[in-house]
């Protein structure tokens, strides 16, 4: 693509010298290609091949069961792919009211915690970032440790104490529990992020008269937009997809979408395994949902969470 | 775990003309303002997490069920009811987060490495192995249960198609911990594959240019400068995976419940059992007491194996 200005002047000799210039930025790029991103002899591609089957097939057998006929899939001659697709087994999944307030549920459980840990956790981060007080590094300590605290742990005491102040089987009780182990990720995402906020920022900002809240939230917030939606996101994951918390303290009338396909599969022995998988392609679908449009923050977010625990 | 040293503290408001004039006054008042933003946080994690960990304790030493509301001091009855459980139980934990461990670690490794090379189709072949990281625990469980099942499940379907015998998976011991750590495998190797690749791609360039010019080889270039650029980041990572397999549940709950017999039965189950299906909130407590001391020795190898990587 030459520039605009090339057609005014001498077009033919620019542009060709740009292209010649280019390819030899392509060439030599290539060259250092090699030694950053060799290419694959061939037990490479072996080896890749195998991996990545071993991470795409169970996908597919995912999808693929959840499109058979449930006559096909118990079949001694079974086919290996969905020849008679159908919708069946998602028509299952939506006729079963008790699955349908389960997603229903997941939905305002998942969207609440999110809202709560970014909040909460977003204070929390600038808090850590920009202002020092005494016991500042024994908060951080104790959230970090607090993040390495396995559920079951807290399990007992949890049930009883919301069971004491009657919040058991509320929502309330299942988003409290969920926000301890969404609450210390967030955080230090987010800390992660405002600690590259410059300090000037918020300096202009006192110059300029503003209070401390108005600074957190016409300077900060407004620029760590992007990191609070992907706090927000990785709260909402984690949240869809927890098991054990759902499962004790939610109660029969306010369980997740993965409690009430577990205690369904537990209870009727899965003898339906087509319906079972489509209800787990429809659970698995906001996270794909999420994660596309999260994407490009992804690895960012990733690494932080494996940095900083 | 790093706790970065954090640059030196914003002064930013000893600068401004109104503070210049209460320059203590306005540095305490902001301390208060910086230490009240982190107040709902602390007070939620103090509610949730603290106090029901210290209350834990409490609990333990007494004889409380689920099903009576009124509860008896036992002293230590509880621990020793269950020690020979827990003992039992810390084994199972330790061979499924340890295998658990070890394998995403060398499938995501793998791939990291191989998905760092000159490929068409690269950027959506990660993007597709992210997928199993992706999908919920139990939808992870249900999947494998479902691949592993004895009479319809797609392995055995495969293993009869070739003329070898079937297996009942997830009904046999010694293949049913096999295949929840495949599962757990499946499902956590991408997240060592993309810190992986973040390292390998971060990895300054002109230090592999280099070395390419003092002759050294592939191999020898990723041996002595692709690896240590990946050993802390994976270090990190391996030590984080094992800490979380360590109290994992969903997966092993739905899979196996903790059977056949006991052999996947790991502490974050058992106490579960203890406290859900026996009503024994006492014994639970006792077990999650016994677990914590154990995790800590975990987390304290975890914290000199930090010191370790951070003073190299």
């Amino acid at each position: 693509m030459a520039l605009p200005t090339s057609r005014s002047t001498d077009a033919s000799t620019r542009a060709s010298r740009h292209v010649s210039r280019r390819a030899s930025r392509r060439a030599s790029r290539h060259v250092g290609e090699g030694i950053t991103a060799p290419a694959l002899g061939p037990w490479g591609r072996i080896g890749l091949t195998a991996l990545a089957l071993f991470g795409l097939l169970p996908v597919y057998w995912l999808f693929a069961t959840a499109f058979m006929h449930r006559t096909d899939v118990f079949a001694a001659d079974r086919p290996l792919f969905p020849v008679h697709p159908t919708l069946e087994n998602f028509r299952a999944f939506f006729d079963d009211p008790a699955l349908l307030r389960a997603l229903g549920n997941s939905a305002v459980v998942s969207t609440a915690t999110a809202a709560v840990s970014v909040l909460v956790s977003g204070l929390m981060a600038y808090s850590l970032s920009k202002f020092r007080y005494r016991g500042r590094n024994a908060i951080m300590v104790m959230f970090l440790l607090g993040q390495l605290l396995p559920g079951a742990l807290l399990l007992v005491t949890l049930y009883l104490m919301f069971s004491a102040v009657g919040l058991l089987h509320t929502y309330t009780a299942v988003v409290l529990a969920f926000t301890t182990f969404t609450l210390p990720l967030s955080a230090f995402l987010l800390k992660g992020i405002i600690d590259g906020l410059p300090g000037e920022l918020i300096e202009a900002g006192r110059v300029d008269g503003l209070s401390n809240t108005a600074i957190l939230f016409r300077i900060v917030f407004p620029l760590i937009t992007p990191g609070l939606v992907t706090a927000g996101m990785f709260a909402f994951m984690r949240a869809w997809s927890d098991l054990l918390f759902a499962l004790t303290l939610a109660g029969p009338d306010r369980q997740t979408l993965p409690v009430g396909l577990t205690t369904a599969f537990i209870h009727e022995g899965a003898a339906d395994w087509p319906a079972l998988m489509a209800s787990s392609v429809v659970t698995s679908l906001p996270l794909a949902v999420v994660f596309v449009a999260l994407q490009r923050h992804f690895v960012s977010g990733l690494a932080a969470g494996a940095v900083k625990g | 775990m790093t706790i970065t040293t954090d640059p030196p503290p914003v002064r930013a408001v000893d600068r401004t003309p109104r503070a210049a004039a209460r320059p203590r006054s306005a540095g305490a008042r902001d301390r208060t303002f910086g230490f009240m933003l982190a107040a709902p946080a602390l007070t939620l994690f103090l509610v949730v997490a603290v106090y029901p960990l210290l209350a834990g304790v409490a609990t333990s030493f007494y004889d409380q069920s689920l099903i009576r509301p009124e509860r008896r001091f036992v002293g230590l009855d509880n621990y020793t009811a269950v020690w020979p459980d827990f003992v039992d139980r810390l084994g199972t934990t330790l061979v499924f987060s340890g295998l658990a461990t070890v394998l995403p670690l060398a499938v995501g490794l793998a791939l990291a490495v191989l998905l760092n090379a000159r490929l068409r189709g690269r950027g959506l072949l990660r993007g597709a192995l992210m997928l199993p990281w992706l999908l919920p625990g139990v939808v992870v469980s249900f999947l494998w249960a479902w691949i592993f099942n004895d009479s319809y499940g797609v392995l055995n379907h495969l293993l009869s198609g070739l003329g070898l015998p079937e297996v009942d998976f997830l009904g046999r011991p010694a293949t049913a911990m096999l295949a929840v750590v495949i599962a757990k495998t499946w499902n956590s190797f991408p997240w060592v594959m993309v810190v992986a690749l973040a390292a390998l791609q971060s990895l300054p360039r002109e230090q592999l240019e280099a070395a390419a010019l003092d002759g050294a080889t592939r191999g020898q270039r990723f041996r002595h400068v692709s690896l240590p650029h990946l050993a802390g980041p994976v270090a990190l990572v391996a030590m984080l995976e094992f800490i979380y397999n360590f109290g994992s549940f969903d997966m092993i709950f739905v899979m196996t419940g903790g059977g056949p017999g006991t052999s996947t039965m790991t502490l974050a189950v058992s106490l579960y059992r203890y406290a859900f299906t026996e009503f024994s909130l006492g014994r639970a407590a006792a077990m999650g007491v016994l677990w914590l001391v154990s995790l800590s020795v975990v987390c304290a190898g975890y914290f000199l194996l930090d010191k370790k990587l951070e003073s190299r």
